[in-house]
């Protein structure tokens, strides 16, 4: 690099050098998370996750400690694993989930009431984890002949017909049926550490814990020896790697077989946590959870694995059934004004945008009880903090239950042409549309939160991939087509 | 299991009869997802709730004119105005769909439209479950256009049409056949012989290469949906004349094997769509006939991973030659 | 006493369907020579490069690399053997760092495993050591081009000609004893197409390498060649040197055809 050279000159060395640079200072909060991830060294990182993530059970009561301590623990090991074959290797793997439920059920076989059973964990964790990677072998072999979305389809069939198997067929071995048809297996015993039992939450947090840990430093150390390297070749193109002197079949084994060995350790803590394993725990729409959590962080970064992991499993738990619908509320209509606030520059814009929803939500709801009473009389459900701004705010009818269905419609075609339109036109449909997702969200939304839950993360995957397709951390890919 | 003893020559038929009528419904799914990956190089995840809601948009239109026990109109016209309702509606969605979540991303990494598919699938299932609830709705074919519905007798649906071997073969399986030849034959006539189908099949070769050639291969992708999902209304509505229930989860396992059929015949290959789509559905009946329903679905899967691990491009699928 | 080539193919033959790529083609290369392969496009030059490294099998023939025969061998193990190509379609790995293109070439030449990968045992870092040694040797071979901040950018971000170096450098990262070069010189200009003929000249006598490169380029052919083997249609039409080539008839008809000849 010359001295003396202030302007960078377009075209040249310099200036191509430090394309990077520029690009990440522009993109606001994801350059940010980034800049995170560059600048600040991977051991600093983890020994601050490792900080925080400590100091959870001090402060959560037991049932949040299993909600969103131990399962974001469970899905950033789910989603380490699936990075090391997807993200890793470039493998399309959509049985992952059945690695899984293999590791869970084997585990609670070898470990519970159901044969007798009662191996202590020290024993049974690396048999299940060594079987379930052998198994993962075994699903890695037909990708020497089948190209990336053949593979992707036979391991989605190993997926369903490893649900299908274990639910329905649930043969007869040793006079019981061996997987417990839709019944799953119960009474599984907990993780021990050479005999103490890990019965607690906390215990079981702090174990969580370090398992994870020690899979983040081994996964690191591993991505940047020469098999990592090779893994990154591979996913690249695989001819050039083989041609460079990469075993290409024989890696893409090995990505299997580490990925899935990382399944089977989750699905051990996962069936010891929860005592009992049924089918639904490992079907299709969690395999997309985990897709979503390792996508989400940006494909092949660590870190990005766990901050997916964080914000998929957090907001899920936000909207779960059991919990009180008011929490969910407010995540709603902060997530909302979140957006608009992002989205919505310069500030005046914003302005107008907010003034427009309240006067709009105002107007309506006088016009709506003009017609009639029973229009806007509909209970705000579990109202909470929120109740008395939303049921004057928001039109919430009882009975008409066209009316919700009509609302909902609406609302995917406000969203959809909201995409396709610009300027003032789009300023001007936000507010409608926001005002109708209120709408939607009392009305539909909180009646059935669990569904509630399944649309929004669709739309969400929908939306991300179409925005943002290399998650937040990851950087923009060029691939050959 | 249950193995017969004896072979039962009127079971055997009656399987077969099944499992052709099943097959034609998987074929046509299979057709939606064959011809979409051809074009697009997609696995459209999606393609099956598109089945779904065309199941759903049948059952609207019957409600809409009566519902199943008292229908305004004779149930001839009744069926026709189901269909085309079925097949306008999801060929529509099939457009949206393209159009918001899969045309963004043709130039993405590979991933990325299948995790969108698998949004849009989650979207549509679970939008489905909001809109109409959980419980299942019916056709009640078995009564359709009876004269005393209310006392349960049979409706012209499950006439036998012919009779083999003592199986009847009811009015509604020769029509679930009917349109399915007639569909069939409708497209491939089109492919073949038509401007937008030689589009179609250009665009399938080499994208960037037809678009340099003046084709509007936007257009043509669309029109592809279009005819894909079309196609997977069509099904739908079938599915409920022959069985009745349709619930929000359907689409999902239907899907699934369609995709199954379309993998087996060779994804690409519109004759394969359909020979797939007889193998399917021959399978599951024939193994849910003489293994016992619980196996039924494992046979399916089995036979796919076999013939993948065998024939990796499937039945009637051409092998990719890449050039170095 | 004759020599042993260092590499030879024999009566090889191979056919895509009803198309013959390669029909009984006989060729050798010496060792400590620069051979150039030249011929119309579609004569089947990148197709004896794709024979020779494994991508391709051929229907018959013998294919021989330090008298040993390779046909049949996985190309990893080809590469590892002591060949290593480049493309003619450049095949970098675009999103990785130009350091780390080179240093995973190296894959074939190291042995720590992955278990010692994970705890860090002393094999594992030292042959990291020497892999990251090797890579910045092989791009100091290009001068100061792709050395520096360089080696730290992604290799998308390089331009064209410095890819071309990168390929090379990262086919000389699997420390082998023939490079062959697929068009090397394509798409670059009078400037840069000089200093590759000089770099093919220094591969040998720096690096020590045998070279068999294909190329269009009659100045970089007269350049670097001690000898030329020119095909057609799967055919070697001659051999010899630069000279008695490229005045040979059946060579100016393939280029150009009968009246050319004449």
């Amino acid at each position: 690099m010359e001295a003396g050279e202030d302007r960078p000159r377009v075209g040249v060395d310099e200036w191509v050098a430090s394309h990077d640079d520029r690009l990440a200072e522009r993109t606001g909060f994801a350059g940010l998370a980034r800049k995170i991830d560059d600048r600040v060294p991977a051991w600093a990182r983890l020994t601050l996750f490792a900080a925080v993530a400590a100091t959870l059970p001090l402060w959560m009561g037991r049932g949040d400690l299993f909600a969103y301590g131990i399962f974001t623990l469970i899905y950033i090991l789910l989603g380490l694993g699936l990075n090391v074959i997807v993200g890793n290797a470039g493998l399309l793997d959509l049985g992952y989930v059945a690695l899984f439920g293999f590791g869970a059920y084997f585990y609670a076989l070898l470990s519970s009431e159901h044969y007798g059973i009662h191996w202590p964990s020290a024993i049974s964790i690396p048999v299940v984890v060594v079987s379930t990677a052998l198994l993962g072998l075994v699903l890695g072999i037909p990708s020497r002949r089948l190209l990336g979305d053949y593979l992707a389809i036979v391991t989605l069939f190993f997926g369903q017909a490893f649900v299908v198997f274990v639910n329905a067929a649930n043969p007869t071995v040793a006079g019981h049926g061996l997987t417990g048809g839709p019944n799953g297996i119960a009474d599984i015993d907990p993780n021990d550490i050479f005999g103490y039992d890990l019965s607690s939450r906390t215990q079981q947090y702090y174990f969580i814990l370090v398992v994870v840990l020690l899979v983040l430093i081994g996964l690191h150390f591993l991505s940047e020896s020469r098999t990592g390297r090779a893994w990154r070749a591979l996913r690249e193109d695989p001819l050039a790697a083989e041609a460079m002197s990469m075993p290409v079949n024989r890696l893409k084994l090995m990505a299997f077989a580490f990925g899935a060995g990382i399944a089977g350790l989750a699905g051990c803590i996962f069936a010891a946590v929860l005592t009992a394993v049924t089918s639904g725990n490992f079907a299709l729409p969690i395999l997309i959870t985990i897709y979503a959590v390792v996508i989400l962080g940006g494909i092949g970064s660590l870190t990005g694995v766990v901050i997916g992991a964080i914000v998929i499993n957090v907001s899920f738990q936000f909207l779960a059934p059991e919990n009180p619908q008011q929490n969910a509320r407010i995540l709603f209509y902060a997530v909302i004004v979140l957006l608009l606030v992002l989205a919505v520059r310069p500030w005046w814009r914003l302005g107008i945008v907010l003034g427009g929803v309240a006067v709009l939500g105002v107007a309506a709801h006088a016009i709506a009880a003009a017609i009639s009473p029973s229009w806007t009389s509909g209970a705000v459900v579990e109202g909470g903090r929120l109740a008395g701004v939303t049921s004057d705010w928001v039109i919430i009818p009882a009975g008409h239950e066209r009316f919700a269905n009509a609302a909902y419609i609406a609302l995917v075609v406000l969203v959809l042409t909201l995409t396709r339109v610009h300027g003032w036109w789009r300023t001007a449909l936000v507010i409608p549309t926001v005002y109708l997702s209120a709408i939607v969200w009392e009305t539909s939304f909180v009646e059935q939160p669990a569904v509630a839950r399944w649309i929004l993360f669709g739309a969400l995957l929908v939306f991300l991939m179409t925005v943002r397709p290399q998650g937040l951390l990851g950087t923009p890919r060029v691939e050959i087509v | 299991m249950d193995l017969p003893l004896a072979f039962n020559s009127e079971l055997f038929v009656q399987l077969l009869v099944n499992g052709i009528t099943l097959g034609s419904l998987y074929g046509l799914i299979a057709l939606g997802y064959s011809m979409v990956y051809g074009i697009l190089k997609l696995l459209n995840f999606a393609h099956g709730d598109v089945y779904m809601i065309g199941a759903f948009v049948g059952y609207g239109v019957l409600t809409l004119l009566g519902g199943p026990l008292s229908p305004n109109i004779a149930i001839a016209p009744l069926i026709v105005l189901m269909f085309l309702a079925a097949m306008l509606a999801c060929g529509a969605l099939g457009v949206v769909i393209e159009r918001f979540a899969y045309r963004p991303l043709r130039d993405a990494p590979r991933i990325a439209p299948l995790i969108s598919a698998l949004g849009v699938s989650f979207f549509l299932q679970n939008s489905a479950l909001l809109l109409f609830g959980a419980q299942f709705r019916s056709y009640d074919s078995f009564v359709l256009g009876s004269k005393n519905p209310e006392f349960f007798e049979p409706g012209p649906l499950t006439d036998p049409v012919f009779v083999v071997k003592h199986v009847n073969i009811q009015l509604v399986q020769v029509i679930v056949l009917a349109t399915t030849a007639s569909l069939m034959v409708a497209l491939t006539l089109l492919v073949a012989k038509t401007r937008i189908g030689k589009a179609m099949r250009a665009t399938s070769y080499d994208r960037e290469g037809a678009a340099m050639m003046g084709i509007d291969t936007d257009r043509v992708i669309a029109s592809t949906f279009f005819m894909g999902s079309l196609l997977a209304g069509a099904a739908g509505v079938m599915f409920g004349l022959l069985f009745s229930q349709v619930f929000h989860f359907m689409g999902f396992l239907a899907g699934l094997k369609g995709f199954t059929a379309a993998v087996v015949g060779g994804i690409g290959s519109i004759p394969g769509a359909m020979l797939g789509g007889l193998l399917v559905g021959l399978a599951e009946a024939f193994a849910a006939g003489y293994l016992g329903g619980r196996w039924a679905d494992l046979t399916v899967f089995g036979i796919l991973i076999l013939v993948l691990l065998v024939r990796p491009s499937g039945l009637l699928g051409t092998r990719a030659i890449q050039k170095v | 006493m004759r020599k042993v080539p260092l590499f030879e193919l024999k009566d090889v033959t191979k056919s895509f369907g009803g198309l013959t790529v390669a029909d009984k083609l006989s060729l050798h290369v010496d060792e400590g020579e620069i051979v150039s392969l030249i011929g119309p496009n579609g004569a089947g030059k990148t197709t004896v490069f794709n024979l020779v490294t494994g991508i391709y099998r051929p229907d018959s023939g013998e294919i021989r690399f330090e008298g040993r025969n390779v046909v049949g061998l996985p190309p990893h193990k080809i590469t590892q053997l002591g060949i290593a190509r480049t493309f003619q379609t450049l095949r970098l790995f675009l999103n990785m760092t130009v350091k780390e293109n080179v240093m995973a070439a190296a894959y074939g030449h190291t042995h720590s495993t992955v278990f010692e990968a994970i705890f860090r045992l002393p094999r594992a870092r030292r042959e990291e050591r020497e892999i990251a040694h090797l890579a910045e040797e092989k791009l100091a071979f290009f001068g100061t081009r792709l050395v520096g901040y360089r080696m730290n950018q992604q290799a998308y971000n390089l331009s064209y000609a410095n890819r071309r170096r990168l390929e090379i450098a990262r086919a000389m990262a699997t420390n082998p004893k023939l490079l062959l070069l697929d068009e090397p010189a394509a798409g670059m200009n009078p400037a840069e197409t000089h200093e590759l003929t000089e770099l093919i000249g220094r591969l040998r006598s720096e690096a020590d390498y045998t070279v068999l490169v294909i190329e269009h380029d009659m100045h970089v052919v007269e350049g670097i060649s001690d000898r030329v083997v020119a095909l057609d249609h799967g055919v070697k039409l001659c051999e010899g040197s630069f000279g008695e080539v490229c005045t040979n008839p059946l060579v100016i008809e393939a280029y150009l055809g009968l009246q050319g000849a004449a």
